[in-house]
Order: C-alpha cells, then structure tokens, then sequence
C-alpha cells in the first residue's frame, strides 16, 4: 500500500459512507426524484409526447380541465370505492387466515405455503387465470353453475361482476402477503397475556378484542398503509383480467393516466393527473397514519 | 379429534382449495389441445395431454427469448440489487456521517412515489440516457429499492462492530472490509434480498410497459399481456406462457420459503 498522509486517510474515511450510498443514490435521484420534479413542471405544460424543445406554460390549465374531464372523474371514483371495498376485505380475509394458522393446527407449514404461494404468482398471469375461469359462457365458472343445475350468468361482460372479480381476484393473490405480516405480529405476543386473561374468565372473543386485536396495532397500521397503496396503484391485474371494461367499469387512475400519456400522447395532462393522485395517496396514508398514531397507545 | 378441531382443519382444507385449484386449472388447460380449450363443457383436467400449445408459442411468437429476456433482467438486475443496496446498508449501519438523517428520508421519501404515477417523466429520462428501448432501463433502475437498502441495515446493524475496527487496524482498506467481511457475514439477508428481487422482476409489467416497445426484448410478462390485448387472442400460446412464467416462481418458492416468509414478516418486503 502507498504512504497515505494523515489527512487523506481521514479524507477517506470521511467519504467512506458517501461512496456506499452513491450507486442507489445516484439511481433515486435520476429514475424518481428527479422526475417526480419532472412530473410536476409537466403538469404546468401543454407538453405532447411529440414536443420536441420547451412546452408552453399554462399555468393551471390542465388541472382545471382535469375537475372537468367526466372520464377522469370517473376513473378517480373507481378508484376511490376500489380501495374502499378492497382494502377492508383483503384486511380482514388475511387477519382471519392469520388467526387460524396460529391455531394449534399440524402442519402449519404446509397451510402457509399454500395460502402464500399465489403471492408468488404476477398479477398478469392472476388476470389470465381468473379471466380465463370467469370469463364466457363456457369458462370453467358457468359450466360448474350449470353443472350444479343453475343458469349461468354474465361474467366478465357485466360492469358489475367484472368490478368485483377485479376486488376477488387481488384478494385471492394478496391475502397470503398480509398474512403473514399478521402472524408474525401474532406471535410476537406474549402467550403470559393470554394465560392471564383465561385466569380472570374471559371469553375467546374477549380475549381477542382486548388482547390481540390492540397488540396487532402496529402490524394494522403497516397493513393498512402497504395495502392502500398498493390498491391505489392497481393496474397489470386489470390488463389481463378486463382490460379497464366493459364500459370502463374496471378503468382505474393509473390506467387512465397511461392511456392519456401514451395513447393520446398528452404528456402535460396526464402529469397533472399523476401529481393529484401522489397527493392524494400521501394524504390519505398520512391521515391514516397520524389519525391511528395519535390513538390510544397499547 | 376435538369438534373445533375439525372446523378448522376443515376450513384450512377449503382454503387451500381456493388457492390452489385455479392454478391447477390453469396449468392443466396449458396441456389442453385446441378443442378442448374452447369445449361447451371444459373438464378441470385434460382428456387428452399435448404439448402443442408450448410447440406452437415456441414457433409462432418469440416464446423462448421472451423467456431468455426475462431471466436476463431478473438475474442482471438482482445482482446489480444486492450489490449496492448492500453497500447502502452497510454505510447507514456502521457508519456516522454528516447528512445521514437526510439520506433516510429521501431514501423513505422515494418509498412515497410509486412507479406508476411517475410514468411518464420516467419515459422522458430513458429516453434522454438513451436507455429506451434497451433491457439495462428494466435491470439499473429497478436494482435500487428502498426496502432493500433498510433491509440490509437492520441485518448489517447486529454485525459486531470490534471485527471491523480490528480489520482496519491490520490496515484492510474499507473495499476489502466490505467484500471480506461484511458480505459473508450478511448471507442470510443477502439472500432474502436476492430472492425478492428476482421475484420482482420476474413479474415486473409496469417497467417493461414503460421502457420498452420492440418485440424482440419483451419480458414475458409484457409478452403475455400484450397478447391478450391483440384482438382475437391466442389463448393457447397464453396459457402456456402463463404456465412458463409461474414454474420458476414456484422452483424458487419451494426451495426458498423460509426466506420469504422470514422477509415479508420482517420488513413488509416491497419493490
């Protein structure tokens, strides 16, 4: 090794952490930092995907349009009930499933593996599957109403239906996921609590409402905050499962805001649209963080 | 047996059912010939077991480099992954320094701002690096995750810090320390990263859909969604695609359960 004076040894060590982070830090700022800041001047642009030099300025334009735009409106209401149906019901189904692998249940093991596995699945190919079970006259789920002696129904060609396969089939693909961030938070609590509580007589239900369900708090709250972001920006699924149809009954934000960019190449209208939905999204999360930080502490 | 053990033994068998059987479904009608996949009356598994639909999306469509494409970006870009979100775990662990708390929260920061609201400006950069169009748009960007980087700090943080002051008495530069020591001793957590990103990119459809438009460097993922859109869609060559993209997922899984499980409880591991 070379003579190095005290100085530039120290130097180095100075720089040492710098260098570490430099690589990811060199990638943030370029691939999502720098153009979030991108997205927003855009969203003050009359820029196409065709504007070659400076777009235009245009002020507030675009997001006067956008409170005027009935597609859009729609899309952001979809998206709106979307995570207000989903988010509860993938909640819920992965607490349940939690609370029964902690059971004492053999092979433990195996039941998980079964009920994560489809997490491992992309959401594309869990649109090919449920599209290609639901979706027809002949698909796997008429044949088996009518094999049951029942009339089958419109699948995937009823707003209705296609709407809530889309909440089913995110459910199916994602309950695995949460549960078991809710296991590990289950067994995590002490089992002296739950000997205590059976000592003083409560009920199983006590004893889940005054126990387990406060000790889950911070598990409820990272659930909570991963699945409605996670809900927010849904999209692959719906590619393959429905394609945003039938008469956009499963178009969503994100959706929309590719069609506007990419299909209609209105490059500064679709930013406008992106920064609305980032700001809701933050809002929301935030609220709901500060509302359930600012609760009772258990 | 108890009664209340009964129930659930039997609602985890009806679960399991629920998760698995579509994909059986799927898996079988991929061995399907042609009349039977589009049959009045569909069997769950196939009468009659063929190839053909695998023979045909190899020969019709660029099957087999959409697959090469796929591994190509998902091994690249995992490595790439483990690399440096290692290096930034390990500067945030072990190291104090001027602006560390800013560097959290901008790494916190990009956590807020997902992909898909990003799209378009993500496009304008490609397309300014002259990444567009290239398979290095789907393996650079997407190496660098947040939940990577805090991953391997907290695992970093329990290496003792004595082996690393002594490694720098006996004069081991910091490059060495890190590749020497640090690396071997993060193992465990190395590979839960390495497993979650290839799982990431495997089934990535959001950065393909952006970056790239030839054929010819298709993922799988954008190759399968794509068809499906094509009008009159070939649902043969799909489903055998479909099938292909889920087999190394579930190779990996099997071998690899700990790892998830143990990195989805610890971390809520998010690309």
């Amino acid at each position: 090794m070379e003579k190095q004076s005290y100085k530039s040894y120290k130097f180095r060590q100075k720089s040492v952490p710098y260098l570490f982070l430099a690589p990811n830090l060199i990638i943030f700022a370029t691939f999502i930092i720098f153009p979030a800041f991108m997205g927003i001047y855009y969203s003050f642009t009359d820029m196409t995907l065709f504007t070659f030099g400076a777009p235009n300025i245009i002020g507030f334009e675009n997001y006067r349009n956008l409170f005027q735009d009935e597609d859009f409106l729609a899309a952001f209401k979809n998206i709106i009930l979307l995570v207000v149906a989903t988010v509860p019901i993938i909640f819920t189904t992965s607490l349940l499933i939690a609370l029964l692998l902690v059971q004492p249940i053999k092979g433990k093991n195996f039941w998980r593996a079964m009920f994560y596995w489809p997490v491992m699945i992309s959401p594309i190919v869990v649109g090919i599957i449920w599209q290609w079970i639901l979706a027809g006259n002949f698909g796997l789920f008429n044949t088996t109403l009518r094999n049951l002696g029942l009339a089958p129904i419109e699948t995937l060609i009823n707003p209705r239906f296609a709407w809530w396969s889309v909440v089913f089939a995110k459910t199916w693909s994602r309950a695995g996921y949460f549960m078991i961030i809710f296991m590990a938070a289950l067994l995590s609590i002490p089992t002296s609590l739950y000997e205590a509580a059976k000592v003083d007589g409560a009920n199983r239900f006590q004893r889940f409402w005054n126990i387990t369900y406060p000790s889950l708090k911070p598990a409820r709250l990272m659930v909570f905050i991963l699945l409605t972001m996670e809900i927010f920006k849904i999209y692959p699924l719906v590619v393959t499962l429905t394609g945003g149809g039938p008469f956009e009954a499963t178009e969503f934000t994100v959706q929309y805001i590719y069609e506007t960019a990419f299909q209609s190449y209105q490059i500064g209208y679709s930013s406008a649209m992106s920064v609305i939905m980032l700001l809701f999204v933050t809002v929301f999360t935030g609220l709901n963080f500060f509302l359930q930080k600012g609760g009772s502490d258990s | 047996m108890k009664k209340s053990n009964i129930v659930l033994y039997g609602i985890a068998i009806v679960l399991t059912l629920i998760f698995l059987l579509p994909v059986l479904y799927i898996i079988g009608s991929s061995f399907k010939p042609m009349n039977e996949l589009f049959s009045a009356a569909p069997t769950f598994f196939p009468r009659k077991f063929t190839f053909d639909n695998y023979v045909k999306a190899i020969e019709r469509g660029n099957f087999l480099i959409y697959i090469f494409n796929s591994f190509i970006v998902a091994i690249t870009s995992t490595i790439i992954a483990v690399l440096i979100n290692t290096m930034s775990g390990y500067a945030l662990a072990k190291f104090r320094f001027k602006g560390d708390t800013i560097i959290v929260i901008i790494i916190l920061s990009t956590i807020m701002l997902p992909l898909e609201v990003i799209m378009v400006p993500i496009f304008s950069v490609l397309r300014a690096f002259g990444l567009y169009d290239t398979l290095w748009a789907l393996i650079v960007p997407a190496a660098a995750t947040p939940t990577g980087i805090f991953l391997m700090r907290q695992y970093l943080m329990t290496i003792p810090d004595e082996i690393i002051q002594s490694a720098r008495i006996d004069g081991a530069s910091e490059w060495r320390i890190f590749i020497s020591i640090i690396i071997p001793n993060a193992k465990p957590a190395i590979a839960t990263l390495a497993i979650f990103s290839f799982m990431w990119r495997w089934n990535d459809y959001i950065w393909p859909l952006i970056a790239i438009s030839s054929p010819n460097k298709y993922t799988m993922q954008l190759a399968i969604a794509n068809f499906t859109g094509e009008f009159g869609a070939d649902y043969s060559s799909i489903l055998a695609m479909s099938a292909i993209s889920m087999i190394p997922m579930l190779i990996v899984f099997i071998i690899f359960q700990k790892q998830f499980v143990q990195g989805t409880a610890s971390s809520g591991m998010k690309g």
